[in-house]
C-alpha cells in the first residue's frame, strides 16, 4: 500500500538533453596528484591536471606543459625542462617554474602515489620558464617517467596547508585539501568531490591546448559538464546505460552477454581504448615449477584458442611480454598460439618430475571473485589432467592473495594478474619493472627469477639508452631471452571496452596507457543526436 | 528508570571495550598488508615500509592498541587507508544514508508485519491466515538481494514506476547537508520536491530490506495473538461484552507485540551490517558498502570503527527495546525497578 501511495506520484525525469556526460569510473579516492595512485585516480588526474609530458600514441612521450627537455652534462643525472608559456591554472594565475619545482619537491617528499618510479629527485628553478631536475641515480628514461607527474598551483596549495600534518614544517602539504579540491591546469575544473562516490567538474575554457573543432564532426561539441560516478554492479550499470542515465562507462567490466547486448543496441557503442595483459606467473623457486621443462609443459598444454572462444569478437587474443599494439612487440612461444599436448608431454618427460607425475600438484591461485581468472585456471586444470598432472585451483580474496606474493616461498606455483599499462613508460613497466631485480617486485615479479645476467644487463641498458629507437631495439632483443625461461604464460590480451551512448564521440587518439583515454578533452558530445535519441 | 538506563549504558561500555579488543586483534591477523593497500601498486618497498612505521604496524600489538585507544578518547578513529580520510569523516558521510534507509525499512516491516500478524492470528485458520503463511515462508526464504533485483527489474525497468538507483537522480543537486538524511535535509532547505524524490528513491531498496522482516514479524505477531486469545482474561473481557475493537487493540495487541518489538530491535541492528547487497544493487552510498569495502581492502581503522558502530547500535537499540517493553509490560517495569 505504501509502495502504491508513494509511486502514485510518479517519477519526474530531469534535464535529458543537457550538455553533460555521466561517466562511470573506478572510485576516485583522492584528487591530489601527489597521492593519486594506479588507475583508480588517474582518470581524474588527466581531466583536472596536466602532466609535464604526455604519452604519445607512437610510444614514448611528447611535449605538454614542457615544450622541450635535455640532459645536461651527459650522465643523465641532470635534466633541464623548458616550460610552455601562458598556461593558466583554474584560478586564472599563470604557471611558472616555481609551480613545477614545488610540485616535484612535494611529490618526492610525500613519497606516495606514482612517485616511486622517479627515485630521488631535487628540483631547481632556472628562470620563470625553465626548471632543472637533479637525480640521485642516472636515468636516460627520466622524461618518460614524468607522464604521471602533474603540476599543482604552489600558492593555492600553500594557502590550504594543515600545519598538523606528517611532513614536518610543510604540515600536510595540502594533501587533505587537495583530496577534494583542485589546483590544476587541466581541461576540466572540479566543482565537488565525494571521495569514492562522485566527482563533478566543468569545462575550463582557458585550457592551454584550446578547444579546436578541427577533426570533429559538425555537431560534435566539447562536453561542458562531467559527472563521474563510481559503481561496480554491472547489472545496475546496464540498466542506467539503457535508460540513458549513464553516458560513458570506462572500467569495462562487462560480462559477455552484456557486451553482446550493447553491441546489438543501435543507440550504444563500444570503443576499444587499450588492452590489458593477462599474465600467469610461474614461480621458479618452488616445486614443481622450479623446473624449466615443467613450466614449458604448462605453457604448451594450455588451450589458448579454447579460452578466447567467443571473446575473440571483442578483441581478446594474442599477446606476449608487451602488448601487440605496442611498438617493439615480439611474438613469443608458443607459436602458433595453440595447444600442443605432444610438445607438453615431451617437456614433462624431460623434467625432473617425469617419474612421479602422479604425485605432483601445481597450485594455481587467482583473485577471488574474478571469474575470467578462474576460467583460465579451470582450463589449465583440464588441460594438464590429460597429461596426468593435477592442478589445484583456488581463489583467495585479494588481501590474502596479494600477501601470498610477498616472498618466493609463499607464492603459489602459478598466480594470475591483469596488468594494465599503468606506469610510465609503458615499455619499461612491462620489461624492467617485471623482470629486473631492481623492478617492482611483489605481484609484478611473482616468478622470482633473476639469474640470467644477460637479461639483467640488457634491462639495465634500456634505462641507460636515451635514444628511443635504440632503446626499442633493446626491448625487441630482450623479449625472446625472457620468454626462453618460461617465467609466465599469457592466455590473452583483454581489451578495455568503453561502452557509451552513440552521441558521445571519442577518443580522438588511442594511447596504450591508463589515463589519457579518459581525458575528456579528447571526447565530444553530439547534442542533436542526444536530443533525437534521449529527448523527451 | 534512569538508574536502569545508566546501568545498562555502563555495561555497554565494557561490551564495546571487549569488542574493540577482539576486532582490533582479528583485523591485524587477517592476511594482507594495509600499508601496501593504502599506497597502491606502484609504491616502492621503502615507501611501504615508511607508512608501516607511521601506522605503528611494526609495533607490538598492545602498543598499536594503545595508540588507537588514545586516539579514540580524543574522538579520533584514525585514518582510513582506503579513502585516506579520517574514519570519523567517512562514518559521518555514510551512516546517515543507511540509517535513513533502514529506519524506513523498519517502519514498513513494523506496520505491514504487525497488521498482517494481527489479522492472521485473529482470523486463525482462515484463507487470509493461509495466504499470509505462504507469503511469509516465501519472504523468509528469498534473499534480500534477489528481492532487490526483482523489484528493480519490474518496478523500475519494465513498469518505469519507480526510480532505480541512488538517493536522488544523478542530475539533481542534493540539498545542503545538515542531518545527512536526504528527506529531512530537503525539507529543511525548503525543497519538498527533493524530500519527495528522496522518499521515492527509498521505496524499492527499503521494501527489499523489509520483506524478510515483514515475514518474520508477521509470524511472531500471529503466534502471540493466537496464544493470548486463548488466555482467560480475554475470554473474561468478551463475556463482559466489551467491544471487540477494544479487546483487540487494548488488551490483545499490547502484550502480543512485545516479542515482535524485541525482534524488530535486533532486525534494525542486523540491517546495519547486512544491507550490503541491496546497497550494491541500488547504488546506495551507505555504511554497509563502506564496511565491506573496508574488509576487502584491509582498512584496519575502518574495520574496527565499523564493528564498534554496529556493536554500539546493537547496545543502544536493545536498550531502547527494553525501555519500550517496560512501557508495554508493567511486570517487566516492576522487575527491573523502573517504578
Amino acid at each position: 500500500m505504501l509502495l502504491a501511495v508513494v509511486l502514485a506520484a510518479g517519477f519526474a525525469a530531469v534535464g535529458e538533453v543537457d550538455n553533460v556526460a555521466v561517466i562511470n569510473g573506478y572510485p576516485v579516492i583522492t584528487a591530489d596528484p601527489a597521492a593519486a595512485s594506479d588507475w583508480y585516480d588517474t582518470e581524474a588526474m588527466y581531466n583536472l591536471y596536466s602532466p609535464l609530458v604526455y604519452p604519445d600514441p607512437a610510444g614514448g612521450v611528447r611535449p605538454h606543459l614542457a615544450t622541450s627537455w635535455e640532459a645536461v652534462g651527459g650522465d643523465y643525472t641532470h635534466w633541464r625542462f623548458t616550460l610552455r608559456e601562458g598556461v593558466k591554472f583554474h584560478s586564472g594565475y599563470e604557471m611558472t617554474a616555481e609551480d613545477v619545482a614545488f610540485s616535484m619537491t612535494r611529490f618526492i617528499a610525500m613519497g606516495k602515489g606514482n612517485s616511486g618510479p622517479l627515485g630521488e629527485v631535487t628540483a631547481q628553478v632556472v628562470n620563470d620558464y625553465a626548471v632543472d631536475f637533479l637525480l640521485a641515480k642516472p636515468s636516460a628514461i627520466f622524461p618518460d617517467t614524468l607522464a604521471l607527474f602533474f603540476v599543482v598551483e604552489k600558492d593555492l596549495v600553500l594557502e590550504n596547508v594543515d600545519p598538523n600534518g606528517s611532513y614536518g614544517e610543510n604540515g600536510d602539504y595540502g594533501e587533505n585539501w587537495l583530496a577534494t579540491h583542485d589546483a590544476g591546469t587541466g581541461p576540466y575544473m572540479m566543482t565537488s568531490h565525494i571521495p569514492g562516490q562522485r566527482l563533478d567538474a566543468v569545462r575550463f575554457v582557458d585550457y592551454f591546448e584550446g578547444w579546436s573543432d578541427e577533426g570533429w564532426g559538425e555537431n560534435e561539441v566539447p562536453i561542458e559538464r562531467l559527472i563521474f560516478i563510481m559503481e561496480t554492479d554491472y547489472t545496475t550499470l546496464m540498466t542506467l546505460l539503457r535508460s540513458g542515465d549513464l553516458d560513458l562507462e570506462i572500467n569495462g567490466g562487462w560480462t559477455l552477454p552484456q557486451l553482446e547486448g550493447i553491441d546489438e543496441d543501435p543507440t550504444l557503442d563500444l570503443t576499444t581504448v587499450w588492452a590489458q595483459n593477462v599474465t600467469v606467473w610461474m614461480n621458479t623457486q618452488v616445486p614443481p615449477t622450479d623446473d624449466e621443462h615443467f613450466r614449458k609443459a604448462l605453457l604448451y598444454a594450455f588451450d589458448y584458442e579454447g579460452i578466447v572462444g567467443p571473446w575473440e569478437a571483442f578483441g581478446n587474443g594474442e599477446t606476449g611480454i608487451l602488448l601487440p599494439n605496442m611498438p617493439g612487440y615480439v611474438a613469443i612461444e608458443p607459436q602458433p598460439r595453440q595447444q600442443d599436448l605432444q610438445r607438453a608431454a615431451d617437456e614433462l618427460a624431460l623434467s625432473k618430475y617425469a617419474d612421479n607425475l602422479n604425485a605432483v600438484t601445481a597450485a594455481f591461485h587467482f583473485c577471488g571473485g574474478l571469474d575470467f581468472e578462474e576460467d583460465i585456471g579451470l582450463q589449465l586444470q583440464a588441460d594438464m589432467a590429460q597429461l596426468g598432472v593435477d592442478v589445484e585451483v583456488a581463489g583467495p580474496p585479494w588481501p590474502e592473495y596479494s600477501a601470498e606474493c610477498g616472498s618466493a616461498e609463499s607464492t603459489p606455483n602459478m598466480t594470475i594478474f591483469l596488468f594494465a599499462p599503468q606506469a610510465a613508460p609503458t615499455h619499461d613497466y612491462y620489461t624492467y619493472s617485471m623482470f629486473s631485480p631492481g623492478g617492482l617486485g611483489w605481484i609484478f615479479e611473482a616468478h622470482w627469477y633473476f639469474e640470467d645476467q644477460e637479461i639483467i644487463d640488457l634491462l639495465d641498458a634500456t634505462r641507460a639508452e636515451a635514444d628511443p629507437v635504440a632503446r626499442l631495439a633493446l626491448y625487441e632483443q630482450v623479449q625472446p631471452l625472457i620468454a626462453d625461461h618460461a617465467l609466465a604464460f599469457y592466455p590473452y590480451q583483454k581489451p578495455t571496452l568503453f561502452a557509451h551512448q552513440s552521441y558521445i564521440v571519442g577518443p580522438s587518439e588511442t594511447i596504450v596507457f591508463v589515463g589519457p583515454s579518459e581525458n575528456m578533452h579528447k571526447w565530444r558530445i553530439n547534442l542533436e543526436l542526444k536530443e533525437e535519441l534521449r529527448g523527451s | 528508570m534512569l538508574l536502569f538506563v545508566g546501568r545498562r549504558l555502563f555495561q555497554s561500555l565494557f561490551v564495546l571495550f571487549g569488542l574493540s579488543l577482539l576486532i582490533f586483534f582479528i583485523a591485524r591477523v587477517m592476511p594482507g598488508d594495509p600499508a601496501r593497500a593504502a599506497l597502491g601498486f606502484l609504491a616502492t618497498e621503502e615507501q611501504v615500509e615508511r607508512l608501516r612505521e607511521e601506522m605503528h604496524l611494526n609495533d607490538p600489538f598492545p602498543v598499536q592498541y594503545y595508540h588507537w585507544l588514545r586516539g579514540l578518547v580524543h574522538g579520533d578513529l584514525g585514518t582510513s587507508s582506503y579513502t585516506r580520510r579520517p574514519v570519523t569523516a567517512d562514518l559521518i558521510q555514510y551512516l546517515p544514508a543507511t540509517f535513513e534507509l533502514i529506519l524506513f525499512a523498519t517502519l514498513i516491516s513494523a506496520i505491514v508485519g504487525q497488521v498482517t500478524g494481527l489479522l492472521a492470528g485473529y482470523f486463525r485458520n482462515s484463507w487470509f491466515d493461509g495466504l499470509s503463511r505462504l507469503i511469509s515462508y516465501l519472504g523468509i526464504a528469498t534473499p534480500s538481494f534477489a528481492v532487490a533485483i526483482f523489484l528493480l527489474f519490474i518496478f523500475s525497468q519494465v513498469l518505469d514506476l519507480a526510480p532505480g538507483v541512488g538517493r536522488l537522480p544523478i542530475m539533481m543537486t542534493p540539498p545542503p547537508r545538515i542531518t545527512g538524511f536526504m528527506t529531512i535535509d530537503g525539507l529543511l532547505a525548503g525543497r519538498a520536491d527533493i524530500a519527495l524524490t528522496a522518499l521515492k528513491h527509498m521505496v524499492l531498496p527499503a521494501i527489499s530490506l523489509a520483506v524478510i522482516h515483514i515475514a518474520q514479524e508477521g509470524r511472531i505477531t500471529r503466534t502471540a495473538i493466537v496464544e493470548n486469545m486463548q488466555k482467560d482474561y480475554i475470554t473474561l473481557h468478551r463475556v463482559h461484552g466489551i467491544r471487540t475493537s477494544k479487546v483487540v487493540f487494548k488488551y490483545l495487541l499490547k502484550p502480543s507485540i512485545i516479542p515482535t518489538v524485541t525482534v524488530m530491535g535486533l532486525d534494525f541492528a542486523f540491517l546495519m551490517s547486512n544491507a550490503f547487497l541491496v546497497e550494491m544493487v541500488y547504488m546506495w552510498p551507505g555504511f554497509s558498502r563502506y564496511a565491506v569495502t573496508a574488509m576487502l581492502n584491509k582498512d584496519l581503522n575502518a574495520i574496527v570503527a565499523v564493528v564498534l558502530v554496529i556493536g554500539l547500535t546493537f547496545a543502544l537499540v536493545n536498550l531502547l527495546v527494553d525501555i519500550i517493553i517496560m512501557g508495554l509490560d508493567p511486570t517487566v517495569r516492576l522487575r527491573r525497578g523502573g517504578g
